[in-house]
């Protein structure tokens, strides 16, 4: 394994550069994923049946408190990341820390708002919207959890390994899947709820 | 302490909080459909493109070029997909 000193770890080697590239193209999928899920509710957003519309269901507060907590985390990885580059494996450790406890919250509020809309009536099979709305947040939340725990493994690998190329390259993949979560975040945000309370 | 908290990442920061507040105008104002579209569309874009040049270091990749195309036509798909499926589905049913 010939090892590059002039670049960050995560691209010291071929393959680290090869599994950064491989990564984005994982990542070009879940854009079109992704936006299937919005083009169904998009499509669907007005079928409202019998059930309540979003402007009935939706809150301005859990859904700023989520926004936030997202942004600050992805803040937070971003510095875990520089850390990184830094060499300093502490601060990198507990930027990640901090990144995954703020994804542990924004789980919880996400779970939260959706206990209150089925208490509300607002099931998944209450209507087209709202089966459209739930798939499209749920896999968002999914993605989420998915994260949780991978983050959480590589944080021991960390722990344990320190910062070689190997592990700082997990942590750099890792680090672009979380703001790229954030990013849909930023077009649910913007597109079901600010939209739908428009 | 300080050179853990790079002035970049914290303007980008502040900038990403602060265009989700002003994409609230659109719920706290009564604005024409457009006028609110155009609002969302413009910070949606602007935090979209802060995350991905800022925190994803998109240009710093020796495949930049391999990866803002793999990137672009994700988009691309992505958008087609988006506004295919509207185009057939709600803006051209209601038009006949």
């Amino acid at each position: 394994m010939k090892i590059d000193h002039s670049l960050p770890l995560e691209y010291s080697t071929e393959e680290n550069r090869l599994k950064i590239l491989g990564f984005w193209i994982f990542l070009g999928a879940e854009i079109v994923l992704f936006s299937t899920l919005f083009a169904v509710y998009f499509t669907l957003q007005h079928n409202v049946g019998n059930g309540p519309a979003g402007s009935h269901i939706f809150e301005l507060t859990p859904v700023m408190i989520e926004t936030i907590v997202l942004l600050s985390s992805s803040f937070t990885i971003g510095l875990g990341v520089h850390a990184m580059r830094l060499g300093n494996k502490k601060a990198m450790m507990t930027f990640f820390g901090i990144t995954l406890l703020l994804g542990l919250v924004f789980l919880g509020v996400e779970i939260t708002e959706f206990v209150t809309y089925i208490h509300e009536g607002a099931t998944m099979q209450t209507s087209a919207f709202l089966s459209a709305l739930f798939t499209l947040l749920g896999t968002h939340g999914m993605h989420v959890t998915f994260g949780l725990l991978w983050g959480s493994a590589i944080l021991m690998q960390v722990k344990k390994r320190g910062l070689t190329p190997e592990t700082a390259n997990k942590s750099f993949i890792f680090s672009l899947y979380w703001h790229f979560l954030d990013v849909v975040w930023i077009f649910i945000f913007s597109f079901v709820y600010l939209k739908g309370m428009m | 302490m300080k050179q853990l908290f790079p002035v970049p990442h914290v303007i980008g920061f502040v900038s990403s909080l602060l265009l989700s507040l002003i994409a609230l105008i659109v719920v706290k104002f009564h604005l024409s459909f457009t006028m609110g579209m155009t609002i969302l569309g413009v910070t949606a874009l602007i935090q979209a493109a802060l995350q991905l040049f800022l925190f994803m270091h998109v240009n710093e990749n020796e495949n930049k070029s391999a990866l803002l195309t793999n990137i672009g036509y994700a988009l691309f798909v992505g958008l087609v997909t988006i506004f295919g499926t509207l185009f057939a589905m709600m803006w051209g049913y209601q038009m006949i």
